[in-house]
């Protein structure tokens, strides 16, 4: 039987038990954040980050490092947007953004595998090439308007009481674990990102694998853009550009605690609710703005000194 | 009496890297159940070949054959389903996954679940699996859940050879099994090649180590600059004449 003791007690759940203590700190101490509707909107705000962070856990996943994922959703919001604003049906619309993503998630797939070209080159140029083309599709400014229910209740809408986001980011949640976990192409990427070679002469098609997690890395942009788009009504070429340090730090953060050391799907989502109700609470709290953007710097460096060894041997090997 | 089929025979083996020759005209016959020792001063294209036969690299001349029937190698993978296993010195496993994890690695287990052709990873099994392959081979580790970096030298070379054993591969390659191991670790590394040929595997040891050579194998192969020259029974040679065998095949080659 396996023994656990509490050194690995405290590296497995350590840093997610003091993610519940800032959360039972605010929920005491922030005005207003115990509230109901607070409390919804920051799990909405968690969904949006929580999948964007899900697919670049995927790409991590495979040992790649996907830059792109912030840029790839805002070219599919503006894309998503275009032709809602031109009265499209929405699951066109949807179906264009989805494309979006499939497309410079294969790209980013194949130049990584068949190019050679290291992920974090290969994501920077998609990301500038997406970036180039959301802004020249809306030509700078915003897609804005009164847009179908049937398109902005995708993410305003409730289902049996439930938040249509939290839904969706349940969905992904599940499907990125069900994933990781229990099929043999998850168990082949996490072979594929611990240790390439192995992996290959074990008879696994690790090219395969790297382009499957740059992929997926993809599409869940891709369907953070469209609800992102459908939450704000609107679709603006840079709308989901601050995310990505969000993302990095909910992956870094999500390798500190569970599965210490690897990017795992549930620290993912706990960090990414764990990132928004420390920005909502600090807010509440009075903190100006930009203290956000120092605390979040503090916590990908913080987080990738905490499980120094093991962790540095996977984040940095690009 | 006939000799019985050779179950692996490579014929007029060559393995050029642009200009530079690693392997040229090599014929080799392995018989089933025998421990064939391959030897040679570094450069000598021991490692070549091995890649050649383990499906890691595609030989630029020659043909190989499976008991008399030609085959080829694409990739490592091809080499496995025909039951040819190699175990790489220090590429072979994932040292952060476990235990089962690396055995079951590239073939793992799944059950159904709900509808026939849905299927997930079956754990519970890879894991009692994963305990039967090391009982097999007497090593005592319980927690197949154990990363394999927590393991000592010569149980990770367990763990390998029970992924070979997953794959019921019959030519087991093994890349210098002993070389950075401690004596202990030598001594059960030894014990599990043994166990491997009682159990009428095929085993080819590539290995610097002449004591090892001497007592483990049935044959000696001696290569120096891309060609075998020596290829006969261990039977009275000693580890110095092993030694001395090398040594001259580099003053041939020179």
């Amino acid at each position: 039987m396996r023994r656990i003791n509490p050194r690995e007690l405290i590296g497995r759940y350590g840093t997610a038990f003091a993610g519940l203590l800032l959360i039972a700190f605010f929920l005491i101490f922030a005005k207003n954040f115990a509230s109901p509707t607070n409390i919804v909107n920051v799990l909405k705000d968690t969904s949006f980050l929580a999948i964007l962070a899900l697919g670049f856990t995927l790409a991590f996943t495979v040992a790649e490092l996907d830059l792109s994922v912030a840029e790839i959703a805002s070219l599919a919001a503006v894309v998503c947007g275009w032709l809602v604003q031109l009265q499209y049906p929405p699951a066109v619309a949807v179906a264009a953004a989805l494309a979006v993503g499939i497309v410079l998630g294969t790209l980013n797939g194949y130049g990584v595998t068949v190019l050679r070209i290291p992920s974090l080159i290969m994501t920077l140029g998609t990301a500038a090439i997406a970036k180039g083309f959301a802004f020249m599709i809306t030509q700078g400014v915003a897609f804005v308007g009164r847009w179908p229910v049937g398109f902005t209740g995708l993410a305003r809408g409730y289902t049996f009481g439930i938040p249509n986001l939290v839904l969706w980011m349940s969905a992904a949640t599940l499907f990125a674990y069900g994933l990781v976990k229990w099929t043999r192409t998850g168990a082949h990427m996490v072979a594929t990102g611990e240790a390439d070679e192995a992996a290959r002469l074990a008879g696994i098609a690790t090219a395969r694998m790297k382009r499957i997690g740059l992929l997926l890395a993809g599409v869940f942009a891709s369907i953070m853009a469209v609800l992102l788009a459908a939450n704000l009504s609107s679709a603006a070429p840079n709308m989901a550009g601050d995310y990505l340090l969000y993302a990095i730090a909910a992956v870094l953060l999500g390798m500190t605690m569970f599965d210490p050391g690897k990017p795992n799907v549930p620290g993912t989502v706990f960090a990414a609710l764990v990132l928004k109700v420390l920005g909502n609470g600090l807010v509440l709290l009075g903190a100006p703005y930009y203290v956000q953007d120092i605390v979040l710097g503090a916590i990908i460096i913080g987080s990738v000194a905490f499980s120094a060894s093991a962790m540095k041997k996977a984040a940095f090997k690009v | 009496m006939t000799k019985p089929t050779p179950i692996l025979s490579l014929r007029g083996i060559g393995k050029s890297y642009g200009a530079v020759v690693a392997v040229s005209e090599v014929d080799l016959d392995i018989f089933p159940g025998e421990v064939v020792a391959i030897c040679g001063d570094n450069g000598a294209g021991k490692s070549s070949l091995i890649k050649v036969i383990s499906g890691a690299e595609e030989p630029t001349a020659g043909s190989l054959a499976m008991r008399g029937k030609p085959v080829s190698f694409a990739s490592p993978h091809d080499a496995l389903e025909h039951g040819v296993a190699t175990i790489y010195q220090d590429l072979a496993l994932a040292p952060r996954l476990s235990i089962a994890q690396n055995v079951f690695m590239g073939s793992e287990l799944t059950r159904p679940v709900l509808l026939p052709f849905l299927r997930v990873i079956d754990k519970k099994r890879m894991i009692a699996e994963s305990q039967r392959f090391l009982s097999q081979l007497s090593v005592s580790v319980t927690d197949m859940t154990r990363p394999v970096e927590r393991l000592s030298g010569g149980q990770r070379q367990a763990v390998a050879i029970s992924r070979a054993l997953r794959w019921n591969a019959e030519i087991i390659i093994m890349d210098e099994p002993t070389a950075a191991l401690g004596v202990k670790e030598t001594a059960l590394v030894l014990d599990l090649i043994r166990k491997l040929k009682a159990d009428r595997r095929t085993v080819i040891l590539i290995s610097h180590n002449m004591r090892d050579v001497v007592a483990l194998a049935d044959r000696v192969v001696i290569m120096g600059a891309g060609r075998k020259y020596v290829d006969r029974p261990i039977h009275g040679l000693s580890a110095d004449d092993l030694t001395h065998l090398i040594m001259s095949g580099n003053a041939r080659a020179a």
